[in-house]
């Protein structure tokens, strides 16, 4: 029986339920990335849900910052494909978003 | 719209996590969303790989949270790694707990002011737990 006064009292954020992103769905990912990933701890998509929440939190303050500086109030995905650009941190997502990024700097990958 | 066939995390949360840490007057683009998605996917399979390496390379068959701590910091995202450091050892602490209480439960019931004293201590020590006890490491 879930004893949701302990736990939730650390994840919580107040508005949805004790992880903001499904578990289930994490681990499917995490399997995906490689065939060398068999065995994952219960803890491992716990984690993850919680560095996503990080990430995409970055993520999103970086491209707001682009967007505001072409005075729109909507954040586009070329304002996404700019904060990556110019985030060396990001590399890893740089054939991602090259796609719709305003300056091209390699070919469209094959999807 | 199926998230890629379920290769990706779901648009819906990933746009709430968006929404939370921009103004309200903001105004969001289904493609935004949608390239956040596979990026926050991406980020998850990278972290992964790297966390995977290591393991394979110490001949350990199950990654854990530490390990994920490990490749955060490995690929320049200490940042990340210092906050989910911090997250775990939060967690494994509300984990020995919630064991406690139901190994308790079991015997008596008188314990139950024990966890809602756990709840109201919100200051984690940053002294984290590197060596998880076998009570944590729950396979899926």
């Amino acid at each position: 029986m879930r004893q949701a006064g302990t736990y939730s009292g650390m994840v919580i954020s107040g508005k949805t339920g004790p992880h903001l992103l499904p578990l289930a769905r994490i681990k499917k990912i995490m399997k995906k990335s490689g065939e060398e990933v068999k065995m994952i701890s219960g803890e491992s998509p716990i984690v993850f849900s919680k560095a996503c929440e990080l990430f995409i939190k970055e993520l999103t303050q970086r491209s707001w910052m682009v967007t505001i500086k072409g005075k729109t109030r909507t954040l586009s995905k070329e304002d996404v494909a700019s904060a990556v650009l110019a985030t060396d941190l990001f590399d890893f997502l740089l054939n991602l978003v090259s796609q719709s990024a305003p300056a091209p700097l390699h070919p469209k990958p094959p999807n | 719209m199926v998230d890629e066939q379920n290769r990706t995390l779901p648009i819906a949360n990933v746009g709430r996590i968006m929404k939370q840490i921009l103004p309200p007057s903001a105004k969001l683009s289904l493609e935004a969303k949608q390239r956040m998605q596979e990026c926050a996917t991406e980020f998850i399979s990278f972290v992964t790989s790297e966390a995977s390496d290591k393991c394979h390379r110490e001949n350990r068959k199950t990654m854990t949270g530490d390990d994920i701590c490990r490749a955060l910091s490995a690929l320049g995202l200490d940042n990340y790694a210092g906050a989910i450091v911090r997250y775990l050892h939060k967690y494994r602490e509300a984990e020995r707990e919630r064991v406690i209480a139901s190994q308790n439960k079991a015997t008596s019931s008188s314990r139950d002011e024990d966890i809602e004293e756990s709840d109201q201590s919100g200051q984690p020590s940053l002294q984290a737990d590197e060596t998880p006890t076998p009570l944590m490491n729950i396979f899926i």
